[in-house]
């Protein structure tokens, strides 16, 4: 806990990086209360009401049913955070086992690996996604899946690099003479030691993720209407550019803003807790 | 010296064609899963039961599984990416098509980029520390961060939509090479801006890295002017791992082409996919994403052959990495 | 002896480290004759690299504090602004570096490196003719095949040849001072030999003074006019080499001259009890004292200063008459 806010303190030790925690903090707060935080149900419609100016009874203004688009944005990113959550998990669950797995694999196979984390992460992802979901079918789901493939390598090459500089650390060592297990190693040893740089890791992710949903989700490829995510949301907005401009603004600038945030933060947090990787300055 | 560059060839030609390969038998596996009766899929279910049999027998879709993956590699091999289901025309002539609008978008969007990120990078790390260096650093962060999409859409509704200094959709006139540039300029830029952000980094730590070597102390020893140590001695040093990074980048970069084809309304290849995929049109799909494959696999190959154009010792090591 | 070259008065150069900020040169006081060659001797650490960077003012990034006078030829090196002092870099003043395996782009050919140096000193010369003037050069070091070596790129030539290339630099930019900075430290032992042949034969063609630094006796005693013996940042003697060393008057002259023999790679002596000073703490009287064996109360608390001793000669030792 001590730690945690001494690393918060530094984060915040530089402009960018106290910008990207403020931004976090209102995304991140947003998504948990997002039922509190909203003036409005973000599905209910009022069509009497479309493309209303901003006011005192809808913040933003409403979009092209009626909706308010200030609830809606709020609920955004609740659907933003749960999608890039539970990707991460799942690359950062993949990406370390693997990791561990090519770190401790003859040569052959973990040159195998190696050549995995290079294509998927080379490839270009998008262009796959179109494949996949053209045949399954667009779902929130599916963009889950297809963040936590994109990101699976990122875990596994820190995860493998931190294992081949741990390995030789005489305390592994001297367990594997004691005989140890492979299982007991990873989790007692390999994983406590290994966990800050992959958190760090995770936390540059989450803007990934974020751009990976809202990108599919404006293509209709992702998650879909009425459910409120920001590409839904743009997309919305884009489709009824000639009536108003203000919901494609407000909602591509929350996008943008809570990218730029989340990048910030994660990079301020990456010079606070590992300064050998931090550029130079 | 020879032998070696031959053999480093080979293998990255056979790592090539692997994933070529890869990417076919992936391609294939999902048009094998698609699920529910394919004729249903793709014709609807309004269509007459002979014409559907009929459709399925010109598809090959009634032959054993292995009989139509050999099928499918053998026609990718000569050419043949198979039929749009919906308008009988080949897959191979429509990619062709719009093969042109992507290129000139993603070249054009890399060209940008290295041309405004290059000297960003440079002014930075040779104005290490000051205000204009901080600065920079922000707005690269941002435009790293902000979704190209975005920017696109914005750009639209500002230069199009508020200011009307350019025309919005398409393509353009195909007669009207001026008609055809003009809508290319915020396609590009917004394409562009996140790798203006990524250069102008990249290149600014590679210098500062190279600055610091010992071989810069020499030309600086021996009073070579700073105009030339940094831009011909450091900046050819720094450039490598720009070149990398743009040849790892270049598939997102035909990711952040689809996108922006789209909100621009853009002949191209996203847009084909993206069209085909509302439709169900998965040949279509298939053929496109093979292509969109094959020309990343080509561009890193070049990009691996450039690094040994840049730097001498790779020319003998042979070795990309 | 006539009027000095270069006359250097209280120098000090301190740099910020991680542990605190560390006294890299103290002022230094040093005269460097004309037309001589002289040797600078000491550990690693002594600070003799730290004060040829000094003289060219190319020091890193991390220096807080540069004091005292460098006067070259009537020309204060420390007082020019940096636009100034490139002028005399390459021209007046040039340098060979101790690792010639990255002393040199690899990006750019032999000949590249050669005409840009050459174009310093006569802008505006063709290519081609740069080129000539190049291969002479090259030929003059003893490179073989002149002509294909200017197409080589650095990594195609041997550490020999490429400190063979970093000499005819030197001698194309013809300085007044020629500072090499270990130039045979990386090269192995039968390499070395040659390079130091080859100095020794191009002694007549260079004019000018030459300041070569080492952590090696044997090869300065063959090379140079005079001696300048460095310790912890500090010039503790100097001389005409074959007196001092015939008859150091400093105790860490006499233990560098005992343990000659025993010295290994790194340049650091075996046989001198204890560590190098730590320029972030430094003893308070004379930097020697801890590890000298002749060290009284005084050592420990007065810092000796460098006083002349016999003519021409210096030394930084309280007790340098009763050493002889």
């Amino acid at each position: 806990m001590k730690a945690l806010v001494k690393v918060l303190r530094q984060v915040c030790g530089t402009l960018p990086g106290a910008l990207g925690f403020a931004i976090v903090v209102v995304v991140l707060g947003a998504a948990i209360f997002a039922p509190w935080v909203a003036t409005h149900d973000p599905d209910r419609l009022d069509v009497m009401n479309r493309f209303a100016a901003p006011s005192a009874a809808h913040w933003l203004g409403t979009d092209q049913l009626g909706r308010d688009l200030y609830s809606r944005l709020v609920h955004g990113a609740s659907i933003a955070m749960v999608v890039a959550l539970s990707a991460i998990a799942a690359a950062l669950v993949a990406g370390t086992l693997l990791g561990i797995l090519a770190a401790w694999m003859p040569p052959r196979g973990e040159a195998a690996v190696l050549i995995l984390f290079d294509v998927i992460s080379s490839f270009p992802s998008l262009v796959l996604a179109l494949a996949i979901v053209a045949v399954f079918g667009p779902s929130t789901f599916m963009v889950v899946v297809i963040a936590a493939v994109t990101l699976t390598p990122h875990f596994g090459r820190v995860a493998r690099a931190q294992v081949l500089t741990l390995r030789s650390a005489p305390f592994l060592e001297a367990e594997r003479i004691l005989g140890a297990g492979l299982p007991r190693i990873v989790f007692h040893h390999i994983l406590p030691n290994i966990m800050g740089p992959l958190i760090v890791l995770a936390s540059m992710d989450i803007p990934v993720v974020i751009t990976i949903e809202a990108g599919l989700s404006f293509l209709g490829l992702g998650v879909r209407p009425p459910l409120a995510s920001w590409g839904v949301l743009i997309q919305d907005g884009y489709q009824y550019l000639s009536d108003s401009w203000v919901p494609v603004v407000v909602s591509s600038a929350a996008l943008a803003v809570a990218t730029l945030g989340f990048t910030l933060f994660g990079e301020a947090l990456r010079d606070a807790v590992d300064p050998r990787i931090r550029q130079e300055r | 010296m020879r032998a070696e560059t031959a053999r480093y060839l080979a293998s990255r030609l056979v790592t090539s064609a692997l994933i070529i390969l890869g990417a076919m038998l992936l391609l294939f596996a999902l048009s094998a899963l698609v699920p529910g009766d394919p004729a249903v899929t793709l014709l609807g279910p309004q269509a007459s039961p002979e014409f559907a049999r009929q459709f399925i027998r010109e598809m090959g879709l009634d032959r054993p599984l292995h009989e139509r993956l050999w099928l499918f590699l053998t026609n990718v091999l000569t050419g043949n990416l198979g039929t749009d289901v919906l308008s009988g025309r080949p897959v191979a002539g429509m990619v062709l098509s719009v093969i042109p609008y992507t290129f000139v978008l993603t070249f054009g969007a890399i060209g940008l980029a290295v041309l405004l990120g290059v000297p960003l990078g440079v002014f930075a790390a040779t104005h290490r520390g000051s205000l204009a260096d901080n600065v920079l650093a922000f707005i690269s962060v941002a435009f790293i961060a902000v979704p190209s999409f975005v920017v696109a859409i914005l750009l639209l509704l500002v230069f199009s939509i508020w200011l009307n200094w350019l025309p919005v959709l398409g393509a353009g006139n195909a007669d009207d090479l001026w008609d055809q540039a003009r809508r290319l300029i915020l396609p590009m830029v917004a394409l562009a801006i996140g790798w203006v952000g990524f250069i102008a980094r990249l290149v600014r730590s590679s210098m500062l890295e190279v600055l610091a070597e010992p071989h810069i102390r020499t030309m600086r020893a021996y009073g070579v002017s700073e105009r030339l140590v940094t831009y011909k001695y450091a900046l050819k040093n720094a450039c490598i791992p720009t070149i990398a990074l743009l040849g790892m980048g270049i598939g997102r970069l035909l990711g952040g082409a689809v996108l922006v084809e789209i909100v621009f309304a853009r002949p191209g290849l996203g847009r084909l996919i993206f069209d085909a995929l509302s439709v169900r049109n998965f040949p279509v799909v298939q053929g496109a994403v093979l292509v969109v494959v094959v020309l990343f696999v080509v561009v890193n190959l070049l990009v691996d052959l450039s690094y040994s154009a840049i730097d001498p010792r790779m020319r003998r090591a042979g070795a990309a990495k | 002896m006539t009027a000095p070259l270069v006359s250097i008065r209280g120098l000090t150069l301190e740099a910020r480290t991680a542990r605190g900020t560390a006294r890299i040169l103290s002022s230094i006081d040093l005269d460097i004759g004309r037309g001589r060659i002289l040797g600078i001797v000491g550990e690693s650490g002594s600070g003799k690299s730290s004060l040829a960077s000094c003289l060219l003012r190319l020091l890193p990034a991390n220096v807080t504090r540069l004091d005292g006078v460098v006067d070259f030829a009537g020309t204060n090196l420390l007082a020019l602004d940096e636009t100034a002092m490139a002028a005399w870099r390459g021209t007046r003043i040039a340098m060979i570096f101790q690792d010639p395996m990255t002393a040199l782009n690899p990006l750019f050919t032999i000949g590249t490196h050669l005409v840009d140096v050459i174009r310093r000193r006569t802008p505006g010369l063709p290519r081609r003719d740069a080129l000539t003037r190049a291969e002479a050069m090259l030929e003059r070091v003893a490179i073989a095949d002149p002509a294909q070596r200017l197409a080589s790129y650095p990594h195609e030539l041997s550490g020999g040849m490429r400190q063979r290339v970093m000499i005819a630099m030197a001698l194309l930019a013809g300085p007044e001072l020629l500072l090499a900075d270990e130039p045979t430290t990386a090269l192995d032992a039968t390499v070395e030999a040659q390079i130091v042949a080859l100095l020794e034969e191009l002694r007549r063609d260079i004019d000018g003074s030459i300041v070569f630094i080492s952590h090696h006796l044997g090869l300065v005693a063959q090379l140079c006019d005079d001696i300048c013996v460095m310790y912890g940042g500090t010039v503790v003697e100097t001389g005409p080499v074959a007196e001092v060393l015939a008859a150091p008057r400093h105790p860490y002259t006499r233990a560098l001259l005992a343990c000659e023999i025993d010295q290994d790679d790194s340049g650091r002596l075996i046989s001198i009890a204890g560590e190098v000073p730590d320029p972030i703490v430094r003893p308070p009287g004379c930097v020697f004292a801890p590890r000298c064996d002749r060290a009284e109360p005084r050592c420990r608390s007065e810092a000796p200063a460098l006083r002349v001793v016999a003519p021409d000669r210096r030394s930084a030792c309280h007790f340098a008459e009763t050493l002889a």
